[in-house]
């Protein structure tokens, strides 16, 4: 089963109703090992709900998820997270009572069952490895200099990158994104976007899901296109791009083409998505 | 199979009671989003007016007398006289649910209106204050009726070998069981058909659906209100005479089964609440007369298993229905406050531990001669409000059981203790292991983990309100079916457990005394212990990983999951832990009473708990020393009686208390902790380092309010009782003006003015929080 070149993740006809309607209907994706890949689709298409199943916050109906080759449908989101598979929110979801270092901890640490038992009697023993990989998921996106501060303190763009940055924490074999461009601020999401190819080389590969057309384009080396629950199209970004299904279903006509060409900075990225958010 | 279905019958009439009140209390949900605690005893306070204007023609207004010893014959009006002899019934039982309405006006206008954006604690703790008010006023103003036992309203004749069932049944159960249905019907038409209940269900959702339908919200919760209130009161005055002799607990004590109606109909259903409170009637004349007398059920199952069997079954809807995680979008409602970063915990320590030794042994000059009892009371009381701060303040679950497993610690550790002999406390010979005193604590603290963990289940499952209020269902089985089983306990019904004295190298440390009340010192030092060693591990605990696992499930339960948090274990830690240090406090009762008896322990007790925890805050470790001085017969209390030996001190404390416990709650909605955590921060810092700034900045802030509440209370004190000492009122003065006035008169100065409303003085400024600016 756990062949060498198999896929990071994969999902095999995965299908998730809710009262009938089935808003994720037998999707199949395979997210490659060291690659950048992208779900794309319009508000309501369902991609949430598919990150929702994937990291166990919803339980599919029917169909499979492999993740590093094993079977995880059954697996709480702790024990998911604890394999690998991290994730961000699209609304912000921080610890409010928490530093912005503490939030990352949170995500860093692989407590024991006894670990309450260590921590009532040594509280602030320290951990050199657990320090690095903090220190290094607050320089990766440049938030070393607020980690002190709680997230009341920060604007909408600072916390969304917290989002992010504690996610990297865990230090894990999948980062899944959802939506992390939207209500970010030019600089903002070209931090960001300049540095989801970095995570590649730190051997955590992406999963991005967007409504933001550029963004996807031109950061990811492979799509998939969601819409009404089913996955429309998949390829290449020239591919996709090229895809008449998908600019007639998505796009709309020409316009996308155009949306397409002008996300092609990413500095423009959160025009689409401001307007769509 | 007769006698289960006779017997199932026979509960209609205390089922239709559950069903009428289950119902009312929907009806004030459905309203205000409240659960009502106080709902109960405002029903009870217009049953005791009905009696009052029944068998003595007159009627007491729902307040007390403010100034009742003065001298100057300025009395506030509590009576109307209607009749030298008494009123007819008609007219009585209208003028009753006249005053229900006011009584459901008041409620909305004066807590729950003002306490509308509170956080969910804060409404529970609003509804504790009126529960506690309305208790003293009853306590106060009822108290020359003695007891009534009321004659029934409804027909009372016997039907021989009813429905050939071979007994005799009364004729009233059918009556009530009419009355409950129709008044269920009544609701629910009102609700479906008619627009005031189609807006009412708008509202419910959105504010803005019922004025689109053309209701102000403001008028739509307070007539639900006053019909919720005047629906309680109508049944309790019909179904009331059912339950013997009346008492300003009795419908309280029944609470949990009101609730449990409620639960039956999600907190929304009419219907459900209904039938299920009939329903609950049912089992539980069943199961208190069939099931138990039948040979196969155990033995130590026949105490409460009446009180306790609906409850478990309510518990189990709930968790199955529940859901693990909260499903995405459920925004959480307004939070607790921050739970600040313990520091300079030595310094605490220190001077902490220095000021209650120098009281141990010289506080009877200010506090007198109840000072040991009161002292040591304080001392548990901050142990057990330190076992809300892990469980509430730090994850966000609301327990209302912690007395209960305090209570279940200190059963077990008596229990542990007994060793067949008769003592002069114990007139019946107890078996047990005869354990000494430290594995018998050691196996208490244990029980009380135990069933603390049990207690942790629902919680994996059902939140906020909803949990609370399972917890007090779990409270009331545990106290049925355990304190009051003398199977179980091992204690003879009526008789107190005994406890031997703790002693350390022949040190006693025990609280020798006579009438149970303390007067040893070293009992002091012996709970002061137990106090500092309980608060290093709560700050210890919120220090490293656990606590931050601990903040991050209570801040969001899905990006805890996210973030690798195994959410229902962190929860089971945490009710465990806080379930331990119930359980420290409620061995250390124990030691303290030298017995164990289940009056210590009533559910009802721990709700003053929670809620000065609450104000104090309930989110720091300051919070649990702060309230724990102001709970009942603790502290303040104690101050209270000695030096104002004429003001009746315990008769008004509940009053007095259910007031404070509104007026903080509306005025200080995090409670009181920014202004008590700056206060101990400087004592803390004071043999470290004096701190210039900080201490110009707090006497800037609060030196006029001081000033000012000290002439006040000189000024104004001399008209509430007649014995006053010129120097303790103006003291009173200030502690009221600068918790309860001083936030009030700036709210309103804020309001008027529309000037930004500054920080709180206890919370730091941004970017400092990491460099003891929390705390």
């Amino acid at each position: 089963m756990n062949l060498p070149d198999a896929s990071l993740l994969e999902t095999r006809g995965l299908t998730v109703t809710y009262g009938g309607l089935n808003a994720n209907d037998s999707i199949d994706i395979a997210v490659a090992h060291g690659k950048l890949t992208g779900l794309i689709g319009p508000n309501g298409a369902g991609k949430t709900t598919f990150i929702d199943a994937i990291t166990g916050f919803t339980a599919p109906s029917s169909g499979t998820i492999l993740f590093d080759g094993v079977e995880i449908n059954t697996l709480p989101p702790d024990v998911r997270a604890h394999r690998g598979l991290s994730r961000t929110f699209q609304s912000l979801e921080l610890f409010e009572d928490l530093t912005v270092r503490d939030n990352l901890l949170v995500a860093a640490e692989h407590p024991r069952w006894y670990s309450f038992l260590v921590d009532i009697v040594r509280p602030n023993r320290k951990d050199a490895g657990l320090e690095e990989q903090v220190a290094w998921a607050l320089d990766v996106i440049g938030l070393r200099a607020i980690a002190d501060k709680l997230p009341s303190d920060l604007s909408h763009g600072q916390r969304k990158l917290v989002g992010v940055s504690r996610a990297l924490a865990a230090r894990p074999k999948l980062l899944l994104l959802d939506e992390p461009a939207a209500g970010l601020d030019t600089a903002e999401s070209q931090v960001l976007g300049s540095h989801l190819r970095d995570f590649l080389s730190r051997d955590i590969s992406v999963f991005l899901i967007d409504h933001d057309m550029g963004l996807v384009l031109n950061v990811c080396d492979y799509i998939y296109v969601l819409d009404f629950g089913r996955i429309i199209a998949e390829g290449t970004p020239a591919e996709v791009r090229a895809n008449p299904k998908v600019i007639s279903a998505y796009l709309g006509d020409s316009a996308g083409e155009e949306q397409a060409r002008e996300g092609s900075a990413i500095g423009q990225l959160d025009h689409g998505s401001k307007e769509t958010a | 199979m007769k006698d289960p279905i006779f017997f199932l019958l026979v509960g209609l009439g205390s089922g239709s009671l559950f069903a009428m009140l289950g119902s009312s209390m929907v009806v004030a949900h459905k309203g205000s989003g409240v659960i009502n605690l106080a709902h109960p005893a405002m029903a009870q306070f217009v049953v005791y007016d009905f009696i009052a204007m029944r068998t003595k023609g007159y009627l007491k207004l729902p307040w007390f007398d403010f100034l009742p010893t003065n001298k100057t014959g300025l009395n506030f009006p509590v009576t109307i006289k209607l009749s030298d002899t008494k009123v007819a019934f008609i007219p009585a039982l209208l003028i009753s649910l006249v005053m229900a309405a006011l009584l459901g006006l008041m409620v909305h206008f004066l807590v729950f209106r003002p306490l509308r954006s509170a956080p969910p604690l804060g409404k529970v703790i609003g509804s504790i204050g009126v529960l506690t008010f309305l208790g003293g006023v009853m306590q106060l103003n009822f108290s020359k009726l003695n007891n009534p036992n009321p004659r029934p309203i409804v027909p009372e004749g016997i039907v021989h070998n009813f429905l050939g069932l071979g007994k005799d049944y009364t004729r009233s159960n059918l009556w009530l069981l009419l009355i409950a249905v129709l008044v269920g019907l009544g609701l629910w038409a009102l609700y479906r058909f008619t627009r005031f209940g189609i807006a009412t269900r708008a509202a419910a959702g959105n504010e803005k659906g019922a004025v689109l339908l053309g209701f102000s919200p403001e008028f739509l919760a307070a007539t639900n209100w006053v019909i919720a209130s005047v629906v309680a009161g109508f049944a309790a005055i019909i179904v009331g005479p059912f339950g013997g002799p009346v008492s300003p607990v009795q419908l309280t004590g029944q609470l949990g089964f009101f609730l449990a109606a409620m639960l039956i109909g999600r907190l929304n259903s009419i219907v459900g609440a209904t039938v299920g409170g009939i329903g609950l009637g049912m089992i539980k004349a069943l199961s208190s007369s069939w099931l138990i007398a039948q040979t196969w059920f155990p033995q130590w199952l026949r105490n409460g298993v009446q009180e306790a069997l609906p409850l478990v079954a309510i518990a189990v809807v709930l968790f199955v229905t529940g859901r693990k995680l909260p499903i995405r979008g459920t925004v959480e409602e307004k939070r607790l406050p921050l739970a600040p970063y313990p520091r300079r915990i030595w310094q605490h320590t220190v001077i902490w531990s220095l000021v209650v030794i120098v009281l141990a042994y010289h506080g009877r000059h200010i506090f007198g001669g109840n000072l040991p009892f009161a002292l040591s009371t304080a001392l548990i009381t901050a142990i057990l409000m330190l076992s809300y701060v892990v469980v509430t303040g730090y994850v966000g679950q609301i327990s209302l059981a912690q007395l209960t497993l305090a209570g279940a610690s200190a059963f077990f550790m008596a229990r542990m203790m007994a060793n067949g002999s008769i003592t002069d406390v114990n007139p019946f010979k107890v078996s047990g292991p005869g354990l000494p005193w430290v594995p018998a604590m050691v196996f208490g603290v244990l029980m009380a983990i135990a069933v603390g963990l049990i207690l942790a289940i629902p919680a994996l499952r059902i939140r906020g309100v909803q949990l609370a209020v399972v917890t007090i269902a779990a409270a009331v089985t545990i106290e049925k079916l355990y304190f009051e089983n003398d199977k179980l306990t091992g204690l003879r019904a009526g008789a107190p457990g005994f406890i031997t004295s703790p002693t350390l190298f022949g040190l006693k440390l025990g609280s020798s005394g006579s009438g149970g009340l303390t007067n040893n010192p070293s009992f002091i030092l012996f709970c002061l212990f137990w106090l500092v060693a309980c608060c290093w591990l709560v700050a210890n605990l919120r220090r490293s990983g656990t606590g931050r696992r601990f903040l991050s499930v209570r801040a969001n339960e899905r990006a805890a999951a996210a973030a690798g948090v195994n959410v229902p274990r962190t929860k089971l830690l945490a009710f465990g832990i806080s379930a331990g240090l119930a359980g420290v406090a409620g061995s250390l009762i124990g030691f303290q009473q030298q017995n164990v008896s289940s009056a210590n322990f009533i559910f009802g007790l721990g709700f003053p708990v929670i809620a000065f925890a609450y104000l104090a805050g309930i989110t720091s470790i300051n919070g649990a020393l702060v309230g724990s001085l102001l709970a009942p017969v603790s502290i303040a209390a104690a101050f209270g009686s000695y030096n104002f030996p004429g003001a009746r001190i315990t008769d008004y404390l509940p009053v007095f208390g259910g007031m404070g416990l509104v007026l903080t709650a509306i005025s200080n909605p995090g409670g009181i902790a920014p202004f008590t955590q700056p206060l101990m921060r400087h004592a803390g810092a004071w043999l470290v380092k004096a701190r210039g700034a900080e201490w110009t900045s707090f006497v800037r802030r609060y030196g006029p309010w001081i000033v000012g509440g000290f002439i006040g209370g000189y000024l104004v004190w001399p008209l509430r009782v007649s014995t006053y000492s010129k120097f303790w009122m103006p003291l009173v003065g200030v502690i009221l003006t600068l918790l309860l006035i001083r936030p009030i008169i700036l709210q309103i100065y804020w309001k008027a003015t529309g000037k930004p409303i500054p920080p709180p003085a206890g919370s730091p400024p941004a970017g400092v929080a990491a460099h003891g600016g929390a705390q």
